[in-house]
């Protein structure tokens, strides 16, 4: 009896063997690998050398590194940034379009096209256009009898720059995700708080934030991940200039990689970089299962 | 309506895709001329296949474009593939290729950034055990014809001065797509506004301003300021002739805050002044773009630019322009740089790849790329009067290899290291975030400990 028991309750665990393995191989085994080789220096052009142990070397390095506290700085305010205002634009989209304005498919089709570009063209794409010479946002500007403005060469102005690509091509996911949360509000919900003769701002705080909270804490989670791995827009709109004011993590990782070789200290930044992501979603979802207590 | 929603989106999908696309070569099937050298046995590996691993780069266009590698499977029997990359993806791959036992390489494309790299490492064969096989060697090659300043940034490397011809250096590749730096102005605004053409970089100065001031909607000098590898190339280009130096000679020791340093960052800093808007964050794009477009009245950089001046897909220029020697200021020196061929230690058929160098390098072969929109790479072709005649620009690069420099920047294995930290902090003194004193001290630390790291100095 006992011993069918345990086959009951191993069975399930027989089925999810197989792909737990693969999962394993695939997630764990690159960030154990990725941990060990921060403890060594291995240079690209020596890769088929062995690596050698340095022990904490990477680390204090890269606490001592003027580049890396910039690179840090930069990617918290940039990933803040945009997290923020993605969600507040992507939210108010929403709610403009929930309540079933006309042509409401037409503007949804077309909110969306941004996340179909593929990175590389958002970059290339927005060089151009912040391009002091021929970039359309200058022309306007001195067509309107503004100044130019150097949008990726000042150094005060171009992670705004870098903010407001990634916020044109991201904010259409927070609305498409918090449309759909809006949407599955059960009607009777609603119809009880206009009965009960609640005005639009009542129900918005009310009803329809605590509903959808929930869902917009997952979408900042997944916000938050992407944009702290953002890497290529960056690259090909500043590659961390002007000086290193737009250098995200990610963007210092890659440098240090492919253009200092060393492979060693970039997994360095690597690991650092997975801790920041972790403390930051774990505090998401923490907050975010509390609400959903409430 | 949900209808028109797909579609909508499928037509922003194929037109973007439209858009996108293109950029594909289809290299031209050229009629055979099969040239046979008396003696020399060009079939001896007939039926191998050899495959290079070629940059998307001006140059090699030309050549593909040009029909010699053609003409070269017809002489020889000898199959050529070509596999052509982004340049900035070149190295990671070919890295990755010659740690291999075997790899896929028989001949790569170089940066000359790489060279003392890949020599030290030991990833490339030596190239004189080659040249001195009479069965490899093609008599009428004429070696010392090879512009020398080219030759010895693209190819030496090795020995004490690692990246420079010295004790125990060895040749390791041949220059091919390789340049030096000039000057380009408008000759039409220069007559125009009555300017004589900058000698020194005092003249340079001048004349950039009086643009600036006299001229609407042109900037003076054109220059890549972009922080990192493009403001540290913007730097060395000035440097040399200002006589500043990254490292000292026979020290290694970073020489980068010393008075000549400073006077070249403040004579970019004028630059960016007057030159065309946003040159903090011109990549080498931008800096030809300024040109092409009209909006600068200068351009002093590498020679490989003559190309797209000329084209008139690209240009707004052509015809307009004049050429004129790199300035001078304590001393005259222009760059060197561009592409090198080398042979991978781990090469399949090391020899038939030699017979393809040597073909691709030979004087008729250079005459065929060059029509074709190629660089010059033999002195003989620059000072030929009839191509002269034909490219007005190869009189003033006749003049200028004279000066072309191999040593104007340090290209040890850890240049690229170097070069992005100080890029950084040039990028910085030129958008106004530190003085030009404050960036280059700000750079000696973490250069010094680059240079301690790999061993050049002592702490």
């Amino acid at each position: 009896m006992s011993s069918l028991s345990l086959r009951q309750k191993s069975t399930p665990l027989m089925f999810l063997l197989p792909s737990l393995v693969i999962m394993a191989f695939i997630l764990l085994v690159p960030i154990i690998m990725g941990l060990r080789l921060s403890f060594f220096e291995w240079l690209m052009r020596d890769i088929s050398k062995e690596p050698t142990f340095v022990g904490l070397r990477n680390y204090i390095e890269l606490f001592k590194s003027d580049n890396f506290r910039t690179s840090v700085l930069v990617t918290i305010r940039f990933v803040l940034s945009v997290v923020v205002i993605e969600i507040v634009a992507g939210l108010i989209l929403a709610l403009l379009l929930e309540s079933g304005l006309k042509g409401m498919r037409f503007f949804r089709t077309l909110f969306v096209l941004p996340i179909m570009v593929a990175p590389v063209v958002v970059g290339v794409m927005w060089r151009f256009m912040y391009n002091p010479s021929y970039g359309k946002i200058n022309y306007l500007l001195t067509q309107l009898g503004f100044e130019r403005v150097g949008w990726l060469s000042n150094p005060d102005i171009a992670l705004t720059s870098v903010i407001i690509a990634d916020v044109w091509q991201w904010t259409p996911f927070v609305f498409l995700l918090a449309l759909a949360a809006l949407q599955g509000i059960p009607k009777d919900l609603s119809d009880a708080a206009v009965v009960d003769g609640a005005n639009y701002m009542q129900k918005l705080l009310r009803i329809k934030l605590p509903y959808i909270a929930s869902i917009l804490g997952v979408t900042a989670i997944l916000r938050l991940i992407d944009a702290f791995r953002s890497l290529v827009v960056i690259f090909n709109l500043t590659y961390g200039g002007p000086g290193v004011s737009t250098e995200v993590m990610s963007l210092h990782l890659y440098k240090s990689a492919f253009v200092s070789q060393r492979l060693g200290l970039a997994s360095a930044i690597a690991v650092l970089l997975l801790l920041l992501i972790v403390i930051l979603s774990l505090g998401l979802i923490v907050s975010n299962l509390k609400n959903k207590e409430n | 309506m949900k209808k028109i929603g797909l579609i909508a989106v499928m037509i922003a999908i194929l037109v973007s895709t439209a858009v996108f696309a293109g950029g594909q070569q289809e290299a031209e099937q050229a009629p055979a001329a099969a040239e046979s050298t008396d003696g020399f046995d060009w079939r001896q590996f007939e039926g191998q296949t050899i495959v290079a691993c070629w940059p998307n780069h001006g140059h090699y266009n030309a050549t593909m474009e040009s029909g010699v590698i053609e003409e070269f499977e017809e002489l020889t029997g000898i199959d050529v593939e070509i596999d052509l990359l982004q340049y900035i993806k070149m190295h990671d791959k070919q890295v990755l290729e010659m740690s291999k036992a075997s790899g896929d390489y028989d001949m790569v494309s170089m940066v000359v950034m790489w060279k003392a790299e890949y020599a030290m490492g030991g990833m490339i064969e030596p190239l004189q055990p080659f040249f001195d096989n009479p069965n490899l060697a093609v008599p009428e090659y004429d070696f010392d014809d090879l512009v020398p300043g080219y030759v010895e940034v693209t190819g030496i490397a090795g020995g004490e001065n690692i990246y420079m011809d010295g004790p125990g250096a060895k040749l390791y590749g041949l220059p091919f797509g390789s340049e030096t730096s000039f000057l380009v102005y408008r000759q039409d605004l220069f007559d125009e506004y009555d300017i004589d053409v900058p000698e020194t970089y005092d003249d340079l100065i001048e004349v950039s301003k009086f643009v600036h001031e006299n001229i609407d909607g042109v900037g003076g000098l054109t220059m890549r300021g972009a922080s990192g590898h493009h403001a540290t190339h913007g730097y060395l280009l000035h440097a040399s002739p200002y006589g500043a130096r990254i490292l000292e000679k026979g020290t290694w020791e970073p020489a980068f805050t010393e008075p000549e340093s400073i006077k070249t960052i403040e004579f970019m800093k004028k630059m960016v002044e007057y030159g065309p808007p946003g040159m903090t964050g011109y990549t080498q794009d931008e800096e030809w773009q300024a040109f092409l477009q009209g909006d600068a009245a200068m351009y002093l950089d590498a020679s490989v630019f003559t190309g797209a001046v000329n084209d008139p897909s690209k240009s707004k220029v052509v015809g307009k322009v004049g050429y004129a020697l790199h300035p001078t200021a304590k001393t005259a020196g222009s760059e060197t740089g561009g592409f090198g061929l080398a042979i991978p230690k781990n090469a399949t058929n090391p020899e038939a790849s030699f017979l393809f160098m040597q073909y691709l390098t030979m004087k008729e072969t250079e005459r065929k790329i060059i029509d074709n929109g190629g660089a010059p790479f033999r002195m003989s072709s620059v000072n030929d009067p009839a191509l002269q005649e034909e490219y007005p620009e190869f009189e003033v690069l006749a003049e200028q290899l004279k000066y072309a420099n191999p040593d104007w920047r340090p290209i040890i294995p850890e240049w690229g290291e170097i070069n992005s930290t100080i890029g950084i902090n040039i990028n910085q003194a030129l958008t106004g975030e530190k003085t030009p004193e404050e960036a280059m001290e700000d750079a000696v630390d973490p250069i010094r400990d680059i240079l301690i790291r790999a061993g050049y100095i002592d702490e």
